[in-house]
């Protein structure tokens, strides 16, 4: 809720914020765009200390765009079963996030880092002056993978480690 | 969340500091990840923090120069629809159906970001060593990847740097 209200002064702020807006340009956000920010799919939290979640958080405030994507994987197949995203930033930033989302379900990780934010703009229809978001939806999910790896990296080096 | 991490940087008046970058997300920026990677092991570089009006005196520097040299150079080629705007510190390039370029200043992070038809998105940091704006990823410098992309799209060569 209170995400939403956020991201609604955000995309109400957009001209004042460090990304631009054309100046005597209007245009409007694809359907996609809007069908992602009318109804974002798999918005929300996993537990980040839980084991098979992957936590990425990328970009920064000062910018307008942060992006946190989260990523639970079956330790058996290291298939992503599930995934959640938190994004704080424009229309364009909010839909490339809950693009990547829906794409890493069901996909193996090795696979989910062949997603290119390219892809994501095209299926968004992105401006050129959004590409930005699509590419921080695509860090976004690298640095999901790599935290994954890296907790069970620590995990397994620890051995037989008690249940925390 | 912990977006923004605890530690403050101070860097001397008028000088530039070294630091490693570990987190906070905006000291991650600078360094030109576009990202901010958990847990980020030792292996990060050392890098100088430019100063906001050091920044701001390079970034105008550069902006400027690109718009006067692909004014010039849109008066040369003959691309329907080529147009060229500065206005809010936003550079935008059209060159009809061949597509759109935008280069703008990201203060927060002392990058120059660029969004072009034919590479897409790409953050410029600048190098001191180097006097140029790089694009870490990839290690590409801002002018000559503008030369490169421009000829081959408008089939005319310009010169940048």
């Amino acid at each position: 809720m209170m995400l939403r209200q956020a991201a609604k002064k955000a995309l109400g702020l957009t001209s004042r914020q460090s990304t631009p807006c054309s100046v005597g340009i209007s245009r409007s956000y694809h359907e996609n765009v809007i069908d992602h920010y009318d109804n974002p799919r798999n918005v929300g939290s996993f537990d980040k200390n839980d084991p098979s979640i992957g936590t990425g958080l990328v970009g920064a405030p000062a910018c307008g765009d942060v992006m946190k994507l989260q990523i639970k994987v079956d330790e058996k197949t290291g298939q992503i079963v599930d995934a959640r995203f938190k994004t704080f930033g424009c229309g364009s930033a909010i839909a490339s996030s809950s693009v990547a989302t829906e794409w890493v379900k069901g996909k193996a990780m090795e696979e989910v880092l062949t997603i290119k934010n390219t892809e994501i703009a095209k299926h968004l229809s992105l401006p050129p002056v959004k590409l930005h978001c699509s590419m921080l939806a695509e860090d976004a999910i690298k640095a999901a993978v790599k935290d994954y790896k890296e907790k069970r990296l620590k995990t397994n080096g620890v051995g037989e480690s008690s249940q925390a | 969340m912990g977006l923004i991490g605890d530690r403050r940087i101070r860097p001397k008046e008028r000088e530039t500091t070294t630091v490693f970058a570990t987190e906070p997300p905006w000291l991650l920026q600078l360094q030109g990840f576009s990202g901010n990677y958990r847990g980020l092991s030792s292996s990060l570089k050392p890098f100088s923090i430019l100063q906001e009006d050091e920044f701001h005196k390079l970034a105008n520097v550069t902006m400027n120069h690109l718009l006067e040299k692909i004014e010039d150079y849109g008066d040369n080629v003959q691309i329907d629809g080529f147009d060229i705007d500065y206005g809010n510190e936003v550079l935008t390039l059209k060159l009809g159906s061949l597509g759109t370029y935008v280069l703008n200043k990201q203060t927060p992070n002392r990058q120059i970001w660029m969004s072009s038809p034919v590479s897409g998105p790409s953050r410029f940091d600048w190098d001191r060593e180097a006097n140029a704006w790089i694009y870490r990823r990839t290690e590409a410098k801002l002018h000559k990847l503008l030369e490169e992309e421009l000829e081959s799209l408008c089939g005319e060569p310009i010169q940048l740097s």
